[in-house]
């Protein structure tokens, strides 16, 4: 009843006029972002953060958790019909969708994307509505030990997002050390600072994210193509699948979200990785695998479901535990903070209208995505007709207006470029940017908790073996170690 | 010099940096840990995984330089400008530098005619000077300009 209750709270907040305008902002703006090649949901996510700063917290975070699963929806528009994935986890949909449009079926696969997208997203709601709250419960036993183990493991988890664990762990370190510059939260000692005053309050996360994923990724689409594509017409009266196309996505769309939702909840790629599984699923419990590949609908509908399904996976551990799994979750939890807002144990029980007006805004949010999707496909297909060579300057000039606006300091700017630079770097060298912002959001954070169970404890390090909780996180985080050393070392793509 | 290895340099003499300003700081006691010691051993973990990064990189497939110098050299055109862009905002104003910056990257970077550009440029950098400056209220750089 008190789920209910809650949420019946969460609609009452949700369905304000304000905050279903910012739902619809958020998801026109997603939908955008995932149509158009080159712009991810995080570069999206982060080019709106600026105008957030006149919102209160909860239209903060109605209208970008819009953007992120609005891209889910919006990345399979190019991908069934230009053979181009809008986002990375449309990409196994180009395999069946761009065939199905090829032989004239693409409105069907629209619709069956758009409607499993919707189901995925709505049952991956439910789960997140109920399990959020007992983790968030469970982790106000926590105390430092428990967050430091619980830093360890997010730390090496942060290490497997990219495709080898020696090149990507310390980007986790140099997050980590850039995270201790400014101020010494526990002695106010400076540090790293060489006497700059725009450094007392440590490097600003919005600089460091809008040059890394926002620049980063303009910088990196320069050196793509889309040029020369065929874009797949498509008709209203054709977005209506078939009987038999219907009856054939309804396992795929529930095994979607089933995987979507777990492999969500983990952190790394989830939405890469939950689309690629539920496409492998698919096909294995297909009577011919083979036709995989040549336009089957249960290889549209299946990975789409999944996908979105990650994105309410993918918040469970954000809000109740305020670890950001993802980019796209460090970015709003950057907006959050911004806010002065922190995600964790106690966010549920604190800021419960946030919570619940943001589960509640979901609900909409994918009803909003629907009817968005289907009508309005070919407004979305034309975006695509708008030249990279135009947009990237556009794209430029909100990221450094947007970054200036939080200080009016032109130093942010210059954090904003180097970030950039490095993130576009890193792309080049197939080293992944984005374990250096998450360490930087976690790293204070533990640090602080680092120290602290060493003052409790006297100077002992058995206090993180001493309390059961901490005892079972750091054997987890050893494991992971030990496994992603072990992957590391058998598939060495250095 | 192959790929990992220049990737591993930037951890390398990031690491060894931080290692080195590091020891300038208090270190405290184990019961009362003082503000370097986290960054200690952070930076001594960056400087393990550089160095095992540069030696696992050894034997790959060298990088060409000219090559790549050559692939870069539109992101490095943009990130020279943007730098540009950011030092003239103060002294010129957003709005001019505005102008001139997206103009820059019309005319060189994605190689449209001067007329194209220019228009493009003037209706990019008004429309956002109009609609960051006025209607989001948004405090801008004024510089030379009046407004």
């Amino acid at each position: 009843m008190d789920v209910l209750n809650n949420l019946l709270t969460g609609f009452a907040t949700a369905l304000t006029l304000k905050n279903v305008y910012l739902a619809f902002i958020g998801c026109l703006w997603g939908t955008i972002v995932g149509v158009l090649p080159g712009i991810g949901p995080v570069a999206g996510i982060t080019l709106l953060i600026p105008a957030t700063f006149g919102l209160d917290a909860t239209g903060a975070i109605i209208m970008l958790a819009g953007i992120y699963y609005g891209a889910m929806y919006g990345g399979s528009t190019t991908s069934i019909l230009m053979n181009i994935p809008g986002e990375s986890a449309s990409v196994i949909t180009c395999l069946d969708g761009y065939q199905m449009a090829r032989k004239g079926r693409g409105g069907a696969a629209l619709f069956i994307a758009a409607f499993g997208s919707w189901i995925g997203g709505t049952l991956s709601i439910i789960g997140l509505m109920l399990l959020a709250p007992i983790l968030a419960d469970f982790a106000t036993k926590f105390g430092p030990p428990e967050m430091f183990a619980i830093f360890v493991i997010a730390f090496i988890l942060l290490s497997s997002l990219g495709s080898n664990f020696f090149t990507t762990m310390p980007v986790v370190l140099l997050g980590l050390l850039l995270a201790s510059v400014g101020m010494d939260p526990l002695t106010g000692v400076l540090r790293f600072t060489h006497g700059v005053k725009n450094l007392y309050d440590g490097i600003g996360f919005i600089a460091v994210a809008m040059g890394a994923f926002g620049m980063g990724e303009v910088l990196a689409s320069t050196q793509e193509s889309t040029e020369g594509r065929t874009v797949q017409k498509v008709r209203l009266r054709e977005l209506l699948p078939t009987s038999k196309e219907l009856r054939s996505s309804w396992g795929p769309i529930f095994r979607g979200s089933g995987i979507g939702f777990f492999v969500g909840i983990l952190p790394g790629s989830a939405h890469i990785v939950s689309s690629f599984l539920s496409y492998l699923v698919e096909k294995r419990l297909a009577k011919r695998p083979e036709e995989f590949g040549t336009g089957r609908i249960e290889g549209v509908a299946g990975p789409e479901t999944a996908n979105n399904a990650a994105s309410g996976g993918a918040m469970i551990p954000f809000l109740g535990l305020g670890i950001p799994t993802g980019p796209p979750a460090a970015v709003m939890m950057i907006a959050l903070l911004i806010h002065g807002i922190r995600p964790g144990p106690l966010f549920i029980s604190e800021q419960p209208l946030i919570f619940w007006g943001l589960i509640a805004s979901m609900y909409i949010g994918n009803v909003i995505l629907l009817i968005l999707n289907l009508p309005m496909v070919s407004i979305f297909v034309n975006l695509l007709r708008v030249p990279f060579g135009i947009l990237f300057p556009i794209i430029l000039l909100i990221c450094l207006i947007g970054t200036y606006t939080i200080n009016l300091e032109t130093f942010d700017l210059m954090v904003l470029l180097c970030a950039g630079g490095l993130g576009y770097l890193f792309r080049s060298w197939n080293i992944q940017i984005a374990p250096l912002v998450l360490a930087m959001i976690l790293g204070p954070a533990a640090e602080v908790s680092f120290r602290q169970s060493l003052m409790r404890s006297g100077g002992s390090f058995s206090i993180f073996v001493d309390s059961p909780i901490a005892l079972v996180l750091l054997i987890v985080s050893c494991l992971l170690l030990a496994w992603n050393i072990y992957r590391a070392l058998k598939t060495p793509t250095l | 010099m192959t790929k990992t290895r220049a990737g591993s340099l930037v951890f390398l003499v990031a690491g060894f940096y931080g290692l080195i300003l590091t020891l300038q700081l208090p270190m405290g006691k184990w019961n009362e840990p003082g503000a370097g010691a986290f960054p200690l051993i952070v930076s001594s973990l960056l400087c393990i995984f550089g160095i095992g990064m540069f030696i696992a990189g050894k034997g790959k497939v060298a990088l060409d330089w000219r090559a790549l110098i050559k692939e870069q050299w539109t992101p490095f055109q943009i990130i020279v400008l943007t730098g540009a862009f950011i030092l003239a905002m103060e002294r010129l104003g957003y709005l001019l530098s505005a102008l001139l910056y997206i103009f820059a990257l019309l005319f060189w970077v994605s190689r449209y005619r001067i007329w194209i550009a220019l228009g493009l440029a003037v209706c990019i950098g008004i429309g956002s000077w109009y609609m960051f400056g006025k209607l989001f209220e948004t405090p801008l750089p004024r510089g030379i300009l009046p407004f």
